[in-house]
């Protein structure tokens, strides 16, 4: 306990540092600014922030990244509230009762209510990073290549369970990232390999790049298909802070929705998903009376919020441990660390200290101004909503396209964007969901070395999986959650959950 | 923007039942067949040293099976049918990026700012020509005073040639 302490102190010590101080601040401010925009989602936000970090320190850039995360995601609930556009899948069940509340004229109170339960599940879950970091990178020290292999491809196979549509496609999305990993000059023997004989291609395909296109340009080609149904709320705002009888109501769904979400979070493959349906359905089975949901009940905003928060939260424990991430927005941060030259993994938490405590700190100070910026700028948001999108579009269109030529100052990256943004855009017309690619994107090439580094010892032996008992549970977890996710049963409700 | 987007009805059709999952194993396919052949003339290796060639090829293998599985799947069980592909987007968007990457060294991002946004706010047909040559002025500003001034990233503000001339 004592050790946890002196950790966190070293941690606060370089948050609370004047620049990391403004930086944290600084990510949060923009990121809830980009991410109150309607279709504009996390993962998009970071890919096009990206670039405003590279002339940090490695600490500033990952807190100020961090910072942008937060800032996005809560700037989504904030529209799903205020305009009923879920800006990505965790905050589809906001929409439900944030925004009859809305329309009642208790819009402040949701978001209040909302901002105060994700700060508390911030609070908790932060601790929860500084408890389990260092004993589950200990733990992750004890991997060897066939355990290290057999992690990522459960990792990969909850990915697929917990994507959205048909488990096909989301395997064969996963397979395509590992095999686009592929290109680029093999780490071995120095050969190129699907180069085809262009030499930007030798040092394989750029993250950012990939990601900007297939999710920010994508994005936007299908958006600019459905017709514009943005009704901001006309309804007064009415005040922000929840008065005592709404907080008594609030306060379990809080606390349950924080427990809730923090433990999905954690799940490698994208559990954070989970967290806000699990939480609304808690709820509403808890309730005395279930049939005020859906009809502007504060609980379904309150602890599906905290839930959203507790597991975008919890989700940075498999990465920053582990080294896997376990979403797309994950996936980026491993590509922003690599940047910045750090290989994420848990050799971070004993040869990086401060990088991990640090960030761990700032993850808390983010979370509080998350709740000191949002609450004043309501009046702001509501006036960056009603911005058209025939006008923000171009605008993605020009910040993307300098971000990703100031990555390397290439104009053939810029270029690539313009192909995976059609390769995003054939994906999405034919029915794939694109994140599970950029997991199989980001693994590949270390499944690859731990594949081949496995079977160097095993001398070619495959059976070293389920020898080894580490790597046999695993895969025996991963079978069960294929076998699981194809019982007719199981594939309904997992149906309905993502139907919203 | 809805998150699903709204399922075309669904009518039984000849043998094809599912033409978007039709489409989607072709593509399978063909991206499977361009990771396999083009890795041929790597070595494969031995399982107890495995080859650059390895993983490409077994990877690639392994999305032509799930390409095949969705073929016969596109003949068994009723799914969607193929949504509509527009042309106006795409072509306007990714041809602004396009634009931008092929103007950005010789004539800096005063000229190709404004020729970006210009070209991409073509791809809607409500963009109102006046407000968006406004716009895309005022953004080249802002963009030149964060990313250049602010920021001091190397990005070339003015055309290549007045740059040899200041």
């Amino acid at each position: 306990m004592a050790d946890l302490f002196d950790n966190l102190s070293l941690g606060f010590a370089v948050a609370l540092s004047l620049k990391n101080l403004a930086l944290c601040f600084l990510g949060v401010l923009i990121g809830s600014l980009i991410g109150v925009l309607p279709g504009v989602g996390p993962v998009a936000t970071i890919a096009m922030l990206l670039p405003l970090t590279f002339g940090i320190d490695p600490v500033g850039a990952l807190i100020m990244l961090s910072g942008i995360y937060y800032g996005a995601q809560y700037g989504g609930s904030t529209t799903a509230i205020l305009v009923n556009i879920p800006g990505e899948a965790t905050a589809v069940v906001t929409t439900l009762d944030g925004h009859q509340m809305a329309k009642q004229g208790r819009a402040g109170i949701a978001l209040g209510i909302a901002a105060i339960g994700s700060f508390i599940a911030g609070t908790f879950s932060t601790l929860l990073i500084a408890a389990l970091g260092e004993p589950l990178s200990s733990v992750a020290l004890l991997f060897g290549f066939a355990d290290y292999f057999s992690l990522m491809v459960l990792g990969l196979m909850f990915a697929v369970v917990l994507a959205r549509g048909s488990l096909p496609k989301a395997i064969a999305m996963i397979l395509l990232g590992v095999l686009m990993s592929t290109v680029g000059t093999d780490l071995e023997t120095a050969q190129e390999r699907l180069t085809f004989g262009v030499p930007e291609f030798a040092d394989g395909f750029e993250f950012a790049v990939i990601a900007m296109g297939v999710f920010g340009f994508a994005e936007i080609l299908k958006n600019l298909e459905a017709p514009e149904a943005r009704e901001v709320v006309k309804a007064r705002i009415g005040r922000l802070l929840p008065g005592p009888s709404e907080l008594r109501q609030s306060a379990g769904p809080i606390a349950r929705g924080t427990l809730v979400g923090s433990v999905l979070g954690v799940l490698p493959g994208n559990g954070a998903v989970l967290g806000p349906f699990a939480s609304y359905m808690l709820e509403k089975r808890l309730a005395a009376d279930p049939s005020r949901f859906g009809a502007g009940a504060i609980e379904g905003v309150a602890g599906p919020e905290s839930a959203n928060n507790a597991g975008a939260q919890t989700s940075f424990i498999p990465l920053l441990t582990l080294g896997i991430p376990p979403n797309a927005v994950m996936a980026l941060m491993i590509g922003a660390m690599m940047i910045h030259s750090i290989i994420p993994g848990p050799q971070i938490i004993t040869k990086q200290p401060e990088l991990f405590w640090g960030m761990v700190a700032a993850m808390w100070i983010g979370n509080l101004m998350l709740l000191i910026i949002n609450l004043p700028l309501v009046g702001l948001w509501v006036r960056l909503l009603k911005v058209p999108y025939r006008l923000m579009f171009p605008a993605i269109v020009l910040f993307c396209s300098i971000g990703i030529y100031s990555l390397n100052n290439s104009a053939f990256d810029v270029e690539m964007v313009a192909a995976f943004g059609l390769f995003g855009y054939v994906l999405v017309k034919l029915g794939f969901e694109p994140a599970p690619l950029l997991l199989g994107l980001v693994l590949g090439r270390l499944m690859e070395e731990k594949l081949r580094q496995a079977l160097l010892i095993s001398r070619g032996d495959f059976m070293t999986f389920l020898d080894r008992p580490i790597s046999a549970t695993l895969l025996i977890v991963t079978a069960l959650v294929i076998v699981l996710a194809a019982l007719p049963a199981v594939r309904r409700r997992r149906e309905d959950a993502f139907q919203g | 923007m809805p998150l699903t987007a709204p399922q075309p009805a669904r009518t039984p059709r000849g043998a094809l039942k599912s033409p978007q999952d039709f489409a989607a194993g072709l593509f399978l396919l063909a991206l499977a067949a361009i990771g396999f052949f083009g890795s041929l003339g790597l070595d494969f290796g031995r399982l107890s040293s495995i080859g650059p060639g390895f993983m490409p090829r077994t990877v690639a293998l392994l999305v032509a099976a799930l390409g095949l599985l969705l073929l016969v799947q596109s003949f068994l069980w009723e799914g969607s049918r193929l949504e509509r592909w527009s042309l106006r987007g795409p072509v306007f968007v990714l041809g602004a990026a396009l634009l931008f990457a092929w103007t950005i060294r010789p004539l800096g991002l005063l000229i190709a700012g404004p020729l970006a946004v210009l070209v991409a706010a073509a791809a809607d047909p409500r963009s109102r020509p006046l407000e968006v040559l406004i716009f895309a002025v005022v953004l080249t500003a802002a963009s030149i005073a964060l990313f250049s001034v602010l920021l001091g990233l190397p990005i070339p503000v003015w055309p290549a040639v007045l740059d040899r001339w200041l």
